[in-house]
């Protein structure tokens, strides 16, 4: 190409990017950045930014609520990750064919993704409610006599919301997985029966090595999103009871937007963009040693 | 046959499974057809007794008129519309340009579009609060269409992929023939994408559908409330009106329903598609 056609599409190609260059600018690199030097102020909303250098950083590292915060987003993390790793692998791997029948089942466990957050987290705190809610009045009628509050209870609220962010992401990772099942080749599974190999020998010698870059895609999507839970958590218990189940991304929210915190706030965030671009890296650190591509 | 039993066993263990999955919204269909006075009934029971009665949709009706939750389905419907079809052009647009207008930095541009959209929404909201205020943008609809009508990195993605994968050809003859740079682009190249344009629009709709953070940090009015806003200020106000905090979920989602029904190739596609890479 001669570098008088490069150059016309340079300005072409400007032109086309005109809205996605102001919106990169606007509402992504300056507030990156706003964000950052926000994050060295201690800042009231009312009042003016002022320069505190590294004291909100160390405020949130010292201190014991902050602690039980990113103790509360482990454990979701330890729950979350795992159940909807487990499922979905589980899932994809029984409806990786071509039946109709299959079909239907991977429409039904992909709904709860695709609907209305604030609606189904309503109707689970319905379930969850503890004396009149169908979860208890079940557990009661199996012999339970004492089913937990649930919500109001200070060791379950964090845990349910992990199983309701379990029940509605699983299927997204469950269609991840299988459109990674589709690329193994079926003629690989064939030579394995013909060597007289066992179903669950062919899964953990062909599917898991060859299915482990999708895997480790989903890992890795599964970790960044369990630490941003944010509706699940405001509809279903508000951080509740007394900060029982705050984990990260609702404890930034309530110090920016309840106290109204922006320095403190901010540097909440980037601590949790930190975390998540380490994970991030410790995984593709990992990927490359492991996986095969 | 004791392959045949191996399938049954399967489907009986993924039929169960499809039943847990759903309970959540058989219950909450159920509940938004009950009478409110048995909704605190022990032990609870699965009839919707509201049906059986003069006024079957009164939950409903209430939930739509007395709640105003006709008002904000037509103010989400209105914010999704809006932000769905600016980010399909947007993304369009930008898709295109990279994809076959080459120029000096176009990669690293890209790689800039995709690694933004991996900072959490936590570290940007608090800027874009702020510069929302300083607009004056708060309690109205802007705030919520603007930025998705400006950028959108998964959109952007996919349709630089399906551009990529269209020929050249078509381009070069056309311009030949002397069309101008952007009758190629919306004549030629932009029919083509309608699929695409589709996946990108539906996983718009549905996010800015979704959206909850956004309407609580920037709507004040009620008047101007999204469906899920709304839901949690009547949830907030009124402790346990549990028949119509389902009616009006029930409302909330039947639109994503009827698009995930009619479209779901779309869906899936759009979801699958850009998180696959």
């Amino acid at each position: 190409m001669s570098s008088q056609t490069a150059q016309r599409f340079t300005w072409l190609a400007f032109l086309f990017l005109l809205p996605t260059l102001l919106g990169l600018l606007i509402f992504r690199l300056v507030p990156i950045v706003g964000a950052f030097v926000t994050s060295f102020t201690r800042w009231q909303i009312f009042d003016k930014p002022r320069w505190i250098g590294l004291d909100n950083y160390i405020n949130i590292l010292t201190s014991p609520v902050a602690a039980k915060v990113f103790i509360n987003t482990a454990w979701f993390t330890m729950i979350y990750v795992p159940g909807v790793i487990v499922l979905a692998l589980f899932l994809a791997v029984l409806l990786n064919n071509s039946l109709k029948i299959s079909a239907f089942f991977r429409g039904a466990f992909f709904l709860p993704y695709i609907t209305s957050t604030v609606a189904v987290t309503l109707v689970w705190r319905w379930i969850f409610s503890t004396k009149f809610g169908i979860l208890n009045n079940l557990l009661i009628g199996l012999g339970y006599s004492d089913p937990p509050a649930w919500l109001a209870d200070p060791i379950w609220s964090l845990p349910a919301v992990a199983i309701v962010s379990v029940w509605k992401d699983s299927g997204f990772f469950m269609l991840l997985l299988l459109a990674g099942l589709q690329t193994i080749d079926p003629g690989v599974y064939e030579a394995a029966r013909m060597d007289g190999a066992k179903r669950l020998r062919q899964f953990f010698d062909i599917t898991m090595p060859l299915l482990s870059r999708s895997l480790f895609f989903v890992l890795i999507l599964a970790l960044v999103r369990s630490t941003q839970t944010f509706e699940i958590t405001y509809a279903l218990t508000g951080g509740g009871p007394n900060g029982a189940s705050t984990t990260l991304a609702y404890f930034v929210y309530e110090n920016a937007f309840v106290h109204f915190q922006m320095g403190y706030a901010s540097a909440l965030a980037y601590l949790l963009c930190f975390a998540v671009g380490l994970v991030t890296l410790a995984n593709f650190y990992v990927r490359k040693r492991w996986t095969h591509e | 046959m004791n392959k045949n039993i191996t399938l049954i066993a399967l489907y009986s263990v993924l039929s169960l499974y499809a039943l847990l999955t759903l309970s959540p919204f058989i219950w909450m269909l159920i509940t938004s057809f009950k009478e409110p006075a048995d909704l605190f009934r022990l032990p609870p029971s699965f009839a919707p007794t509201q049906l059986f009665t003069d006024a079957p949709f009164a939950n409903y009706t209430s939930a739509l008129t007395e709640r105003d939750f006709s008002t904000f389905f037509i103010n989400s419907l209105l914010v999704a519309a809006c932000s769905a079809s600016g980010q399909a052009l947007t993304c369009a647009l930008a898709g295109y340009a990279f994809a076959k207008l080459p120029f000096r930095g176009g990669n690293i541009l890209f790689a800039l579009v995709l690694a933004t959209a991996f900072v959490p929404t936590e570290v940007t909201i608090i800027p874009e609060y702020l510069l929302m205020r300083g607009l004056g943008w708060i309690d109205t609809f802007l705030p919520l269409i603007v930025p998705s009508f400006l950028v959108g990195s998964f959109g952007t993605f996919m349709l630089r992929e399906y551009f990529s994968a269209l020929p050249n050809d078509y381009a070069e003859a056309a311009r030949m023939d002397g069309a101008s740079n952007f009758r190629i682009f919306r004549d030629i190249y932009l029919p083509l994408s309608v699929p695409a344009l589709i996946s990108v629009f539906i996983v718009a709709f549905i996010h800015s559908w979704d959206e909850l953070l956004r309407p609580i940090l920037y709507l004040n009015s009620p008047e101007l409330y999204t469906v899920p806003r709304g839901l949690m200020s009547l949830v907030n106000e009124y402790d346990s009106e549990w028949t119509l905090f389902m009616a009006g979920s029930v409302v909330s989602i039947l639109p994503l329903a009827a698009i995930y029904i009619l479209g779901q190739r779309y869906v899936i596609q759009g979801f699958v598609g850009g998180g696959v890479k």
